[in-house]
């Protein structure tokens, strides 16, 4: 399935009924954009303004990523086309200039009913959680 | 759990339609076989902790500055 990113979901607000993986006790979360800091956006847990995860269209660090989303996860989420979808991977910030993505488990949101999902993608062999993300040399 | 003893050849069934096969042991390697319907979902138990352990990095306990991106090949507008 091909996918697309917009800077945030209309609403804003996400519900991930099986929550993140490590995380399962947060299932609201609200999908937040700050134009300056596009291309990047924060997923926060409702419940709790200071627990946020940062995310991105992972396409942007990997134009060919090909995710390969199970047929399971397809029916859990309603998708009836791709373009139903939005899919984000999870940022890990190792330093000033220093960051990761998650390819093996992305976020699929159905950007109609807003429920998504940490998905275990079926060809997680082919890529790392911890995939580096291109940033700039150290500017100002 | 459940604890079976199964020799090389010999199966389980799951729910009626998952198979798993101990197709060969050697040494301290088993292989397994996994008959599965593409709707179920089949990992590593080794996936799930490497996203979970990753998740567990990821959270941001307070705002902190993200780093600038490099250019990259992907055009979009605004």
């Amino acid at each position: 399935m091909e996918m697309e990113t917009p800077a945030a979901v209309p609403g804003n607000q996400v519900r991930l009924p099986t929550g993140i993986l490590g995380f399962e006790q947060f299932k609201n979360y609200m999908l937040l954009a700050n134009p300056a800091e596009m291309p990047f956006a924060w997923l926060r847990v409702a419940d709790s303004a200071s627990l946020s995860f940062v995310v991105i269209n992972p396409f942007i660090a990997m134009p060919n990523y090909a995710p390969d989303i199970p047929q399971s996860d397809v029916e859990f989420l309603d998708l009836k086309e791709p373009a139903d979808a939005l899919l984000f991977s999870i940022v890990t910030l190792r330093g000033p200039n220093c960051a990761t993505l998650n390819l093996k488990g992305p976020l699929v949101i159905n950007r109609h009913t807003h429920i998504g999902k940490q998905v275990i993608i079926a060809n997680a062999n082919n890529y790392s959680v911890e995939h580096p993300l291109p940033v700039a040399a150290a500017t100002v | 759990m459940l604890i079976l003893s199964r020799k090389s050849g010999e199966s389980i069934v799951i729910a009626g339609n998952i198979r798993v096969k101990v197709m060969r042991v050697e040494g301290d390697v088993v292989k397994i076989g996994v008959d599965a319907p593409s709707s179920v979902p089949v990992h590593r138990q080794e996936v799930y902790d490497e996203i979970q352990r990753n998740n567990q990095q990821a959270l941001m306990q307070q705002n902190m500055p993200l780093p600038k991106l490099a250019a990259t090949p992907e055009k979009k507008a605004e």
